[in-house]
């Protein structure tokens, strides 16, 4: 929801450095950026490499490709840009003179490297006394893992996630792609904007760190609990439910088409039964409680299943739910786009990017009463605010950001890699 | 109760009335009391939250003071068994607002206008109130009368459709992650509208719908994106990463070795890293360098044979020295007692009085503090008289008037 009149978002007056890449540490800072904080992204001078992330937008031979990585404009849209060589003294200067004029810097690096870069806590709130640093190390201290790398997806193994996630005869699996990611990115934010609340009270910044894999394992709370008072270690189940049936998912009419039907209570059970003109469920003893169904869930769902064959997963869904059963359409990407009730809450974000185009994006998931959120804002540049940093925020003639951009300390398009 | 000593977090003083039931609302609000929110959750008298009553239970015996989902979301929160329907009940759950902060619920979008305690109810009795309602398709729009469940929200959000096998049916997250994302989505709406209410003193009203939760994270590659641009359809790719490029680097997915599954992931510092650790010369060769998703099949082969005689905890070891980011996948009572969690303490006991003594994960918001001890989440009703007598000042007599009454 764009701002209708003047009022501030709530994180206005906050800036924020962020050093993070790939998604995690960008997820989080966007949503600063959407909801009033001006993001300065400290790019690496050597640009968006190959190993900033996975996607490409083509394998077409293009000019100037930094820009037009679709998973880096995605993940970084509403922020500002400047690439700097933290390693260079030089830069190092610019960089320290940021936090000085900032109030929170954020990094996703292995732990090694702020303090290989002398760019330690201890050593920046020297500059800013009430700065709020945040790190995202992967598994945490203390402990022997305390140095070892991972990216989200790795988290989801060592944290349980992988193991709970799966066909039930299959081996183990992992929710599509970046899912930690996100979730963290998430917490990450969350844990920011308290602190910042706190900081308004006591003047005092803080060092946060979010371990990805500690949310990993928070987001799987239950089953941890559920092992000990079970006695039995969490497995897969598929689709299904330990104590629902049914609950599943349904093939339809179409290629790849599919329903979820999920049916907790009796009172459910006898209203799909009706809607599926299946009344003699109704009375069938093998249906006949929750108890009775999770038993038979195979022989339902087969049955439920010859019903939504004959339908589009939209077509079940929609006369499911008009019966009060809790039905879902699979969405692909291209049907949640165009569904009207995506539409009519106004969630896709549309961003335009003078070098790689029209985007649609998925939006924020809150609404407000209040300004809460500013959309519609696209990835910077590379480099693109090089000049307003060094020049007009920190107030150097336009001579020392010059010989910064020649030198490769602060360049204005991407240097080979020392 | 032991008190311990007191633990500063950021939200000491902030109060919050949580009429919500369910998994989404929980998490919401364990994650304001992580933060030191005081938490006080509003339940139906006899059967309480939703989570009681879903299980598993401790020895499989239903109770609904050990259900495993009641007793992980709601440690440290008061629980107040009450009618709210009743207009007794209603009138304490106003006065309950006017000394909150935020008020958290997740009933059906119109319940509570039908009860008289909508947004624009409540914020008479606080002008600057910040609430958040969590739904399954949100207060507005064509479907927000529709019935929803965690598969509903992941399925309808377009998640569900990129997770799973390519050979088989579509696949949803285990556990309960669409709901964990609506509840965290409003943790984060409520944080930004403190921030809100420090500047301007206005308070706000929130509307979260858990699908768009989870279909917020639904994204990262551009899916979107992907389709409209490169009239590509993002398919499940069982547990590899979805790229429409031959280029995009390779591995990062699950693959099995002697005793179980690996993940394994390509080093962005270190791209020949896969030739040095597995010794196979192929995975250093140009061809598969610049095209290695376009090799994917033929790396996975490379990396199986490497690992088929060698353990998770071997291939965890040997990958992480080269610093390539490879891990192992663990089962639940694994990650419990690991070497890492052990060294950092991550799982504490407490003692609950139905449930007994189990061990708890702590959170990602704020790190136990030394020698802290995980709360326990609260008996049905237990903090009725404590919340009804010490912080709305009703004498015993009221009190005892409103049990008789069948309010609480």
């Amino acid at each position: 929801m764009p701002p209708t009149s003047k009022k501030p978002l709530p994180l206005r007056g906050v800036r924020v450095l962020d050093l993070t890449n790939v998604i995690a540490g960008p997820v989080a800072t966007r949503m600063l950026s959407h909801l009033g904080a001006e993001v300065i992204k400290i790019e690496l001078p050597w640009g968006r490499s190959v190993g900033n992330m996975a996607i490409f937008t083509s394998d077409k031979a293009v000019e100037r490709p930094y820009n037009k990585n679709a998973g880096f404009n995605e993940v970084n849209r509403a922020k500002k840009s400047l690439a700097l060589d933290l390693v260079d003294p030089r830069g190092k200067a610019i960089f320290k003179e940021l936090v000085s004029v900032s109030d929170v810097v954020i990094e996703n690096y292995s732990p090694r490297v702020m303090p290989n870069l002398g760019l330690t806590y201890e050593h920046l709130r020297t500059l800013r006394p009430d700065l709020i640093m945040v790190a995202m190390p992967a598994l945490g201290s203390p402990g022997p893992w305390s140095n070892y790398i991972s990216f989200g997806p790795g988290t989801e193994g060592l944290g349980g996630m992988c193991h709970v996630t799966g066909y039930e005869d299959r081996g183990p699996s992992k929710p599509g792609n970046f899912y930690s990611d996100q979730t963290s990115a998430f917490h990450v934010a969350t844990a920011i904007m308290a602190a910042m609340w706190k900081r308004r009270r006591t003047g005092q910044g803080k060092r946060l760190e979010i371990v990805l894999r500690d949310v990993t394992m928070a987001v799987i709370g239950e089953k941890f609990l559920e092992y000990q008072l079970t006695g039995r270690g969490p497995e897969r189940l598929g689709n299904r439910h330990h104590g629902i049936a049914p609950h599943n998912v349904y093939r339809c009419k179409g290629e790849d088409a599919w329903v979820v039907i999920a049916v907790a209570s009796d009172e459910e059970f006898d209203r799909l039964a009706e809607a599926t003109s299946n009344l003699h469920w109704t009375t069938d003893t093998r249906f006949a409680s929750m108890a009775a169904r999770l038993q038979n869930q195979d022989a339902l769902d087969a049955l439920i299943q010859k019903w939504t064959i004959l339908r589009t997963p939209q077509e079940a869904m929609h006369h499911l739910q008009r019966s009060g059963v809790r039905a879902g359409a699979v969405l692909k990407a291209p049907e949640a786009l165009a569904d009207p009730h995506y539409k009519a809450r106004g969630f896709v974000d549309h961003t335009h990017h003078p070098e790689d185009g029209d985007f649609k994006h998925p939006g924020v998931s809150f609404r407000s009463t209040g300004p809460l959120t500013s959309l519609g804002r696209r990835a910077p540049l590379f480099a693109e605010h090089s000049d307003w940093a060094i020049g007009e925020l920190l107030g150097h003639p336009s001579s020392t950001a010059e010989s910064l951009h020649s030198e490769g300390v602060a360049p204005l398009v991407p240097v080979v890699r020392k | 109760m032991n008190d311990p000593a007191p633990i500063e977090r950021p939200l000491d003083g902030i109060k919050v009335l949580d009429l919500s039931l369910g998994l989404s609302g929980g998490y919401c609000t364990k994650m304001l009391r992580d933060l030191g929110g005081e938490v006080i959750k509003v339940e139906p008298r006899g059967t309480g939250d939703d989570t009681r009553n879903l299980g598993p239970f401790r020895n499989d015996e239903p109770n609904i003071e050990t259900s495993a989902p009641f007793l992980y979301l709601n440690q440290g929160k008061k629980s107040v068994a009450m009618d709210i329907t009743h207009t007794d009940g209603r009138h304490i759950v106003e006065r309950l607002v006017a000394e909150s902060d935020v008020v958290v619920e997740s009933f059906k979008p119109g319940y509570l206008s039908g009860v008289g305690l909508d947004y624009e109810s409540l914020v008479k009795v606080n002008p600057t109130l910040i609430m958040a309602s969590i739904s399954y398709f949100g207060q507005e729009g064509p479907y927000s009368q529709y019935e929803g469940s965690e598969i509903v929200a992941y399925a309808f959000s377009g998640y569900m459709y990129i997770t799973g096998d390519p050979d088989r049916e579509p696949l949803k997250a285990g556990g309960y992650q669409a709901e964990y994302h609506g509840g965290i989505s409003a943790g984060m709406a409520i944080l930004a509208a403190l921030n809100y209410r420090d500047m301007t003193g206005e308070g706000q009203y929130i509307d979260v719908s858990t699908v768009e939760a989870i279909a917020s994270t639904f994204e990262g590659v551009s899916y979107y994106s992907m389709l409209e641009r490169e009239d590509v359809l993002p398919r499940r790719q069982g547990t590899r990463l979805i790229h429409t490029s031959h280029r995009a680097p390779y591995p990062s997915t699950l693959l099995p070795c002697k005793d179980g599954w690996v993940h394994v992931h390509y080093s962005p510092s270190f791209p020949d890293g896969l030739a040095t650790l597995t010794g196979n010369g192929r995975l250093a060769e140009n061809e598969v360098m610049t095209a290695m998703s376009g090799h994917a099949d033929e790396i996975d082969e490379a990396v199986i044979d490497w690992m088929k005689d060698l353990t998770r905890e071997e291939v965890f070891e040997l990958s992480q020295e080269l610093r390539i980011p490879f891990t192992k996948v663990q089962s639940i009572p694994e990650v419990m007692s690991d070497p890492q969690n052990e060294a950092r303490g991550f799982f504490r006991e407490a003692d609950h009085p139905v449930a007994g003594s189990l061990k708890y994960p702590g959170t990602p918001l704020a790190p136990w503090a030394e020698g802290e001890l995980p709360e326990s989440s609260p008996l049905l009703g237990e903090h009725s008289n404590e919340v009804l007598r010490d912080s709305l000042g009703l004498s015993n007599s009221e009190i005892e008037r409103l049990r008789d009454g069948g309010v609480i």
